[in-house]
């Protein structure tokens, strides 16, 4: 109180001065009022606030970057092709136990994601051009470190297919040795990579097919156009190619290409557009097996195909449209009620259904219509599915319960990648 | 052969001697009316008075009157195929930048004809590519189905207007010809997709 009638003694004496001076009298002795304020009042407050009290004075830091443990079952890769301006695509790694966005790398122009079975690595085949949207084009299949998210090899391919991504067109063998790479440039072929030293071994010519469904640790199955499969053999540098005959019509009901493959044996169910099941045990010698339904197996009646358009019934469809539990055989599968040629629209309920028993266990209906739906491989399942806003929708796959969801993890959420998968 | 052959041939073999007469008649009428025709007509007049009628006759059926009348609801109920499929029958003509114009069936991807094309023009900057897959789609107009071809316009990035997705016989990337997902961009420099058009490529009715 003293200094203010001080400051304000001081004031009154000012009259004596000139204006230039009394100015920067008044304005130096309002600073010093204004600090001499502040200070008390700061004093008053530390003093009054005892939970500050005892912090002690924030030290120096330093920059650093966050290193993940190795990957667990609920570690989840999701990968967002970002339709609106797909040169910008990434693949987000997320913490699925406690919905949370861990990371993130790009994965530019409808790339494709696959991970070592065993967790040591990811790899993304992605295509980018020197100039942005112009200029030499290049292939790449940078591999990372799970926990570092950093490249540690950048391998330049021949080519690869650029189509809006199918999971199949990359894959990884039992043993995460071999990549194979579908390419279309220029003709059909499967590049297999060896993940050890990141180099192309042999190109796989397989005219009139595509895709790549991998068995055991040296071989993989491609979906040819007749309706039939071919089933390439690896052997050092040489593949030998041996086709089925056609089980299927694909211009009346074709199989979907995101059918589920269980890795560890190749087994394989080929969902055709219609909903039937054509259980496979991929090999060198592949054998179809008869087909069933997945509206039989729900208690309704085998929906028709192409032939008959106009019947509106539960259809499968979707992007990631199935997934499967490895251990117990549970197949999920996105459905919807519509016509036929309706295969690409987003499933209002996931069927979950056992492959052994054809059987219907559970319907699960979603809040908001999905495109993708994705399972873990650990004996307590958890279940993903994706909306139109980019959630990233989390489930308990053994009690069909919601459990969380990141709101809007992306734009478009087309795929996931599971441990073990 | 039938029973029912035999008797249709045997019954134009009894009809044979009545037409004959009929025919003597006729050409006696054409006779007279082409004497009289000539006697009263120089040859120059008369091939001046045939061509014109050859010409414009020929013109008819474009006027718009005749296409009118092709499109008016009794003809449609009279005898246009009915849509063969659930896109064909929501299908409309008239908006090309809606996801149901007709040609749209199997589309997906962005509109040319709302990114600054048009439904069979890329927009400027882009670069149409040769290649395409292919649909076929029915004009609820004229109740023909055409094959239609969806050629990409390439090297900028997604135009980004609402997208349209056609599923009718749209198959899996192991049917390219039939594939909408392919980025069919394929001889144009950079494959980067802009949007895509649906040019008519020839009739499947």
């Amino acid at each position: 109180m003293k200094r203010l009638f001080s400051y304000q003694n001081m004031l009154d004496h000012s009259s004596v001065l000139s204006g230039k001076e009394r100015s920067i009298v008044s304005l130096s002795q309002r600073f010093y009022f204004v600090t001499v304020m502040l200070a008390t009042a700061f004093m008053v407050g530390s003093v009054a606030d005892p939970a500050l009290a005892g912090e002690p004075v924030l030290q120096e830091e330093e920059s650093d970057v966050i290193r993940l443990p190795p990957v667990t079952s609920h570690r989840i890769l999701v990968q967002d092709v970002v339709g609106e301006h797909a040169k910008d695509g990434r693949v987000y790694v997320v913490d699925a136990d406690a919905g949370k966005l861990l990371g993130m790398v790009q994965a530019a122009y409808n790339a494709n994601v696959v991970q070592d079975p065993g967790g040591k690595a990811f790899y993304v085949a992605e295509t980018v051009w020197s100039r942005g949207n112009r200029g030499d084009r290049a292939d790449l299949l940078p591999a990372y470190d799970p926990q570092t998210l950093t490249i540690t090899n950048d391998e330049v391919l021949p080519g690869r297919a650029l189509i809006t991504p199918k999971k199949n067109d990359l894959s990884i063998s039992n043993d995460g040795k071999n990549i194979y790479v579908f390419s279309m440039v220029p003709t059909s072929a499967v590049y297999v990579v060896e993940s050890i030293s990141h180099k192309v071994a042999q190109t796989v010519d397989v005219p009139g097919c595509s895709l790549t469904y991998p068995w055991g640790n040296s071989g993989f199955t491609s979906i040819c156009a007749d309706g039939g499969l071919v089933n390439v053999s690896l052997s050092g540098n040489h593949a030998t190619a041996e086709h089925t005959t056609p089980f299927f019509d694909p211009e009346k009901d074709a199989v979907f290409e995101h059918s589920p493959t269980r890795r560890p044996d190749g087994r394989t169910w080929f969902i055709s557009y219609s909903g039937l099941v054509y259980p496979a045990s991929l090999s060198a010698n592949t054998k179809i097996e008869a087909a069933w339904s997945l509206q039989e197996a729900a208690g309704m009646k085998r929906a028709p195909a192409a032939e008959a358009p106009f019947v509106k019934t539960w259809r499968p469809g979707g992007w990631q449209l199935s997934a499967l539990h490895y251990a117990s055989g549970h197949l999920f599968v996105l459905m919807h009620m519509g016509t036929f040629w309706t295969h690409k629209q987003a499933g209002t309920e996931v069927w979950e259904l056992e492959v052994d028993t054809h059987r219907l266990l559970r319907r699960i209906r979603l809040p908001h219509p999905s495109t993708m739906v994705g399972v873990t491989q650990d004996a307590r399942p958890l279940m993903f599915t994706t909306d139109k806003a980019g959630a990233f929708c989390i489930w308990d796959a053994t009690t069909g319960k919601f459990l969380r969801q990141i709101p809007h993890l992306g734009e478009d959420l087309y795929f996931t990648v599971a441990l073990g998968e | 052969m039938s029973q029912s052959d035999r008797f249709d041939l045997m019954g134009q073999r009894a009809a044979v001697r009545p037409v004959r007469a009929v025919s003597g008649l006729l050409d006696h009428m054409v006779e007279y009316l082409t004497r009289q025709m000539a006697s009263h007509s120089s040859r120059r007049s008369f091939a001046g008075r045939a061509g014109a009628w050859l010409t414009f006759g020929s013109l008819i059926p474009t006027l718009p009157v005749s296409r009118a009348f092709a499109a008016s609801p009794a003809i449609q109920a009279r005898g246009k195929p009915k849509p063969p499929t659930p896109f064909a029958s929501q299908a409309q003509t008239t908006d090309p930048t809606a996801c149901n114009y007709w040609r749209y069936c199997a589309i997906d991807g962005y509109l040319c004809a709302s990114c600054g094309g048009g439904v069979h023009s890329c927009p400027p900057g882009t670069s149409p590519s040769p290649t395409s897959w292919i649909g076929t789609c029915f004009n609820p107009a004229d109740g023909h189905s055409y094959l239609v071809a969806y050629r990409d316009c390439c090297g900028q990035d997604a135009c980004s207007q609402p997208p349209c997705l056609g599923m009718e016989g749209d198959q899996p990337s192991y049917r390219p010809q039939a594939n909408n997902d392919i980025i069919w961009c394929f001889g144009t420099g950079a494959l980067i997709y802009n949007c895509s058009t649906s040019v008519i490529v020839g009739n499947a009715t």
